[in-house]
């Protein structure tokens, strides 16, 4: 594709083509090339914690049971009989020791393992192998809670593929010995949007904020943002993908929004280099490339109300679902140390500001809608995107954490990187 | 048979009819005063499961998750120039129907179930999103008329098929 044959120097020069933001040739390509390859976020531990647990989520368009076990051992196994096909578990949680197809009534025990085949003397003759026949195991793998799984057998480790941007996602997932647990099922909608702008604004879009959701300034949510919203660090993983923005304003208490208790447990689940650096955090906002991205922001949901303040932080997989297409799920992580009412504030916080009818989220989604359409247009694919913000921006020499560091909140630094990785994965020979 | 009288059935479904017209002509002020003071508005999330588990609205996750004075912030929102969510603003129609008024365990209190079918048209694209859902409605007589103390909504989609619900259910 000639497009991708021409994009690295774009990206070099601060461009990326309009047409990859929705495109049938490059949605074929990535289901093969990026979500055939990449770590693909399946789902938390606390969605599944008892043996027999399940949850079904996507890579691409392959449907595929996560599950605990009988062991307690976690297993990913494509949803599809072994048979003819057929779609063996048709919720999208539950419990069970055993899937059994409602076509020929093949039975696999949670694990994949089929163990049993009606007819087998009678019909196979005891001639077919069972153990041929279990369903296609995924390769799992996880981090803090967080499982992911590959297509590919070849892929790098886990730990190797997030390449130190765990530094920065504990920030979410370790505020306190215990870690973090979802409040509940996901958020899941449908949106007429391109999964990669989705991704790319939550790899640290500071640039938007004041604007896409300027009524958040106007109704007091936010301190003024004009002076200070650039304040912040943009930070990514060269060749990964992986890339947050972290957004500072002066002034504000260290840690602001955690309770006392889980500011004190902080200082034995980070590390100095994470406590100095996440003290001074107020935004965060991070994606694991691809598809996996997270925010964790202090907010009051009455703004007039700041001793209200609360950290919420929500996880979402933008799942794509076709060139233009996306399907959502968006979690509240919860602390597992805090006490019940911080959560239940915390997940009040995150449902009226993020979640389908948050106030923040339903801007984000109408911008997003809006663009795949005009990027889709017979015209509107034949554009470029300047991309060049912070291409001459030295790198900090001693920020406490991995990856390139640059000194501001509002610079596409992290964007170059991201579409570059995208383009190593979809361009590949 | 319910035990209302014709006349407090009609008033009801009145009141019903009344809030739908607020929420089309987006008199919103209008519509958070029928609220009570203490009225709390609630959408599950559902989530598709086996026949036999315990639950398919979620007793924990929820869409909307509000109090009076967080529905309250919804409509300063909506207020300001910046709701680009409905800049231009979106054509609902809320369409009810089965309304079936109970008393409920208070006097002057009545649960009101309805199927409630919202059709939602954004700017010139000829598309459209239909959210069903199913309501459940605890109200409280306050003088002359009547005031949600609870609104409960489940939509019938586990994947909810619009972009966003930047609009009242």
């Amino acid at each position: 594709m000639k497009l991708l044959e021409t994009m690295g120097d774009a990206i070099k020069n601060g461009r990326v083509p309009s047409r990859i933001f929705n495109d049938p040739e490059i949605w074929e390509l990535e289901k093969t090339k990026l979500f055939g390859k990449v770590w693909s976020f399946l789902g938390h531990e606390s969605e599944i914690p008892q043996p027999g647990d399940y949850v079904t989520r996507y890579i691409a368009d392959n449907n595929i049971i996560l599950a605990r076990d009988e062991h307690g051992g976690i297993k990913a196994n494509l949803n599809m009989c072994r048979h003819r096909g057929n779609q063996i578990c048709k919720a999208e949680m539950g419990n069970s020791s055993h899937f059994r197809c409602s076509y020929h009534g093949w039975v696999y025990k949670n694990s994949g393992e089929l163990v049993g085949v009606p007819f087998l003397k009678e019909g196979y003759d005891g001639l077919l192998d069972r153990g041929n026949f279990g369903l296609v195991s995924i390769r799992v793998d996880s981090y803090e809670g967080l499982i992911f799984g590959t297509l590919d057998k070849n892929a790098p480790t886990l730990e190797e593929y997030l390449g130190g941007f765990q530094f920065y996602l504990d920030i979410y997932l370790k505020p306190g010995p215990n870690g973090v647990e979802v409040y509940g099922p996901p958020d899941r909608w449908a949106a007429e949007t391109d999964w990669k702008i989705c991704a790319e604004n939550f790899s640290g879009d500071g640039y938007h904020t004041p604007v896409a959701h300027q009524f958040g300034f106007a109704l007091g949510y936010f301190p003024s943002s004009g002076t200070t919203h650039n304040l912040g660090w943009a930070v990514h993983i060269p060749d990964k993908g992986h890339a947050i923005g972290l957004g500072h304003t002066p002034g504000l208490p260290p840690f602001v929004g955690y309770p006392d208790a889980l500011v004190q447990h902080m200082k034995h689940t980070l590390s100095e280099g994470q406590q100095e650096l996440f003290a001074k955090t107020r935004t965060a906002v991070g994606t694991v490339f691809p598809n996996l991205s997270f925010l964790i922001q202090p907010f009051s949901p009455i703004p007039e109300e700041k001793a209200s303040t609360v950290r919420f932080c929500t996880m979402r997989l933008w799942h794509p679902t076709g060139a233009g297409k996306m399907e959502m799920y968006s979690w509240c992580l919860v602390p597992r140390d805090a006490e019940p009412e911080y959560k239940e504030r915390a997940y009040e916080a995150y449902t009226l500001a993020f979640g389908q009818a948050g106030t923040f989220e339903q801007d984000d989604f109408e911008n997003w809608t809006n663009l795949t359409r005009q990027v889709g247009t017979s015209l509107g694919r034949t554009l470029e995107f300047p991309y060049q913000m912070g291409m001459d921006l030295t790198p900090v020499t001693d920020f406490p954490g991995p990856g390139v560091a640059v000194d501001r909140y509002v610079t596409e630094n992290n964007f170059r990187n991201q579409w570059a990785t995208w383009l190593s994965y979809v361009g590949a020979e | 048979m319910s035990t209302l009288t014709i006349g407090v059935e009609l008033a009801i479904q009145r009141f019903l009819a009344e809030e739908c017209l607020a929420l089309d002509e987006r008199r919103y002020r209008d519509w958070l005063a029928m609220f009570a003071e203490d009225g709390r508005y609630e959408v599950p999330v559902r989530v598709t499961r086996e026949k036999d588990a315990e639950w398919d609205l979620s007793p924990r996750s929820k869409i909307f998750d509000d109090t009076k004075k967080t529905l309250e912030i919804r409509v300063r929102r909506l207020e300001t120039d910046f709701a680009w969510a409905e800049q231009p603003p979106s054509r609902t129609r809320h369409h009810l129907s089965n309304i079936l008024a109970d008393p409920a365990g208070e006097s002057g209190t009545y649960v009101v179930r309805a199927n409630c079918l919202i059709y939602r048209s954004r700017g010139d694209q000829p598309t459209y999103d239909l959210v069903s859902a199913q309501r459940r409605d605890l109200i409280r007589e306050d003088g002359d008329g009547f005031l949600f103390v609870h609104r409960w909504a489940a939509i019938d989609q586990s994947t909810v098929g619009s972009r966003n619900l930047s609009f009242f259910i």
